[in-house]
């Protein structure tokens, strides 16, 4: 078989193809385009599954933007095409839907130095979002969505490893120790024949999000979710609870890429949302039940509006014993950004004097500060 | 299909890595194309094997270099060899030459010692370059790794610049614990990897596992199938199900009965709360379907 050339034709094609790509948010570069007309010039075009498949291997960077390959490549090539792979089969719903209102899946599009730059000057300011607090986020716009996405990735990146200006012994370090090293040659007379060496410490900052899902912060539970989907996707090291009457750990649900199918799992595995709340016991529960989540690396963040039904002698022990072994304990109540808000409630009376931040987080402006104090 | 693609799948099949023509695909255009294949899947699915397959194909050495947190541009590339070079200066102490050529001796490349990713720029002839499990590496470190692959060149202060002669071929896999960088993701081709088909599981346990009786390895396939099914917080992926046919052929089983199953669940289920869910669904009978003799 000769080898087929790619055709001018073909690369016209090529190249509108990848633009209809592009509207359908995948990456799709000029340098993609290139790519995509070499790759057709190594396989056989006139072979459907090599052209699918090699425009595939081409165009494609990300799992999440397989199914809109898949049908921008129906739609484009025509349906006689092989078969689509199983997982995209499986991961495509009977009714098609262009971008459905709950998906975050793309919350990592874009994503260039640039924007990440401006990223802070993008937030919504405080008078744009003055109508949505009180507002049932449900009706969220998803452009917000989206910048809760961003909320949650800026955040991510402080919190992302950072290599502390002190330095410590370490066997695999870059550096010479030149105290150690003279330190250890007074055992050969002088000699230098050990070297110790010194590396930067690294800040290795945890996260702990424990989020009150119980009815009275049903108001703002969607918006929270969507927070920390997004966080458990930007920051590896981070353990997310929910809690009314009973604790439930999430991040694994959280881990599903697509934020509808996280939900799912979530309503099929925590039977208790939007109950009564039981902060007290949630939290000692925690505090029993995952020891080893908390050191003095560990951020502890509390999302709950501080309304205990429970005893708030349990509360406040549970409290007391997390700031003891965490580095800093953070509540964010949503009711604070209320101005007329004064935490005389038992539950938050009790909590108080055993916390770090006490922050508002009704609105993304105040997620967005958040970040600010979670710097150890 | 191309011939070279059809070749690239039999070789690999040859080694032992069962495979299908998407796969064979994307790998005969990254190694024609020169550019860097990004692997992901769900964990166990045979990402990371892929490259040891494609050194084999390509009769390349292959060379790894294992990600984690904090990994550095050091581990990664180079260091100098201080205590050799603190002997080097102790043996060299009576010597007439003069102290710029005895410098650079100590500066030279039999000095230097060679992290993965200098290993493959230096290597003489083809090498396989497996970058495993990028995820667990920080972006600072991806950031450092997208200026490697994109010039396959690195300047080391004292020596010079150290280009490639030959460009390795580069396989990254990642797990997605982590997003990686659009940047990062632009410069490879991508493949995503899948849990397999029955059909294809059934082709992988056979051929790695060949002491496996026939219809002990469609039992087991078609359970480990419906395993995957399940709700389960750790799903057994490519991996578990042949730790569990190798484990099966230690214990010379010849069926999989309930029984079986209940003994050895640890061989492909890695998580407590997994384990217990499951064998309550055994010891009701539920699952007795999945396992009955077909």
């Amino acid at each position: 078989m000769a080898p087929p050339r790619t055709t001018a034709d073909l690369v016209l094609r090529t190249t509108e193809f990848c633009r209809l790509l592009r509207e359908h948010g995948l990456l799709a570069t000029p340098g993609d385009t290139v790519d995509a007309a070499r790759a057709l010039g190594l396989v056989d075009v006139t072979d459907r599954a090599d052209f699918h498949d090699a425009l595939r291997a081409v165009l494609v960077h990300r799992a999440e933007d397989l199914r809109a390959f898949e049908e921008c490549f129906l739609a484009f090539w025509g349906a006689a095409h092989a078969a689509p792979s199983a997982w995209v089969r499986r991961n495509t719903p009977a009714v098609p839907k262009k971008e459905p209102p709950l998906s975050l899946d793309r919350w990592a599009e874009g994503g260039g130095e640039d924007e990440e730059e401006r990223e802070e000057a993008m937030l919504p300011s405080p008078s744009d979002l003055e109508s949505l607090r009180r507002q049932d986020f449900s009706s969220f716009p998803d452009e917000a969505l989206r910048d809760v996405t961003r909320v949650a990735r800026h955040i991510a990146r402080r919190l992302a490893l950072r290599r502390s200006r002190r330095w410590e012994p370490a066997r695999d370090g870059a550096r010479p120790n030149l105290r150690r090293t003279l330190r250890l040659s007074v055992k050969t007379g002088g000699e230098l024949s050990e070297l110790a060496f010194r590396k930067r410490k690294v800040r290795r900052t945890k996260l702990v999000v424990l989020a009150d899902v119980s009815g009275s912060m049903e108001l703002y539970a969607r918006l929270f979710l969507q927070f920390l989907f997004a966080l458990q996707h930007s920051f590896a090291r981070v353990e997310t609870f929910v809690f009314s009457t009973r604790l439930s750990r999430i991040t694994e649900q959280l881990k599903s890429r697509d934020y509808a199918q996280a939900l799912a799992e979530l309503s099929a595995g925590v039977t208790d949302w939007n109950g009564g709340t039981r902060i007290g016991e949630s939290l000692k529960a925690f505090v029993e039940g995952w020891p080893r989540l908390l050191d003095r690396h560990t951020i502890v963040i509390v999302l709950s509006d501080g309304w205990e039904t429970g005893d708030p002698v349990v509360l406040g022990e549970a409290l007391a014993s997390m700031r003891r072994r965490a580095a800093r304990l953070v509540w964010l109540n949503p009711l604070l950004g209320s101005p007329d808000y004064e935490p005389l409630t038992q539950g938050m009376v009790v909590a108080l004097p055993h916390l770090d931040v006490f922050a508002p987080a009704h609105d993304l402006q105040s997620l967005a500060q958040l970040g600010r104090h979670l710097a150890l | 299909m191309r011939e070279d693609i059809r070749r690239i799948q039999e070789l690999m099949e040859r080694e032992g890595y069962v495979t299908d023509r998407a796969v064979a695909t994307s790998v005969y255009l990254a190694t024609t194309l020169g550019k860097p294949l990004l692997v992901e899947g769900h964990p166990g699915v045979g990402k990371t094997d892929i490259a040891k397959v494609l050194a084999r194909v390509l009769d390349a050495e292959l060379i790894r270099l294992q990600c984690y947190e904090g990994l550095d541009a050091n581990t990664a590339l180079y260091e100098w060899n201080y205590p050799k070079q603190l002997l080097h200066i102790k043996l060299d102490e009576r010597s007439e030459r003069p102290v710029g050529q005895r410098e650079a001796d100590i500066f030279s490349e039999s000095f230097l010692l060679k992290r993965p990713l200098l290993q493959a720029i230096t290597h003489q002839g083809r090498a396989v370059l497996l970058i495993d499990e990028v995820d667990r590496a920080d972006e600072e470190f991806e950031a450092f790794l997208l200026e490697v692959l994109s010039d396959f060149q690195v300047s080391i202060p004292e020596v010079g610049t150290v280009r490639a002669k030959t460009r390795p071929a580069v396989v990254l896999t990642s797990n997605r614990s982590r997003d990686l960088s659009d940047a990062l993701r632009r410069r490879c081709l991508y493949l995503w990897i899948d849990y397999p088909t029955l059909e294809k599981e059934l082709r992988i346990v056979r051929s790695r596992v060949p002491g496996l009786s026939e219809k002990l390895a469609l039992q087991l396939t078609t359970f480990m199938q419906s395993m995957r099914k399940l709700k389960l917080s750790k799903t057994p992926g490519v991996a578990e199900s042949l730790d569990w046919a190798a484990a099966l052929v230690a214990l010379h089983a010849d069926t999989l009965d309930a029984g079986l199953v209940q003994e050895t669940l640890g061989c492909f289920l890695k998580d407590e709360a997994d384990l217990r869910a499951l064998s309550s669904r055994l010891a009701e009978g539920e699952l007795a379907a999945l396992s009955s003799p077909l």
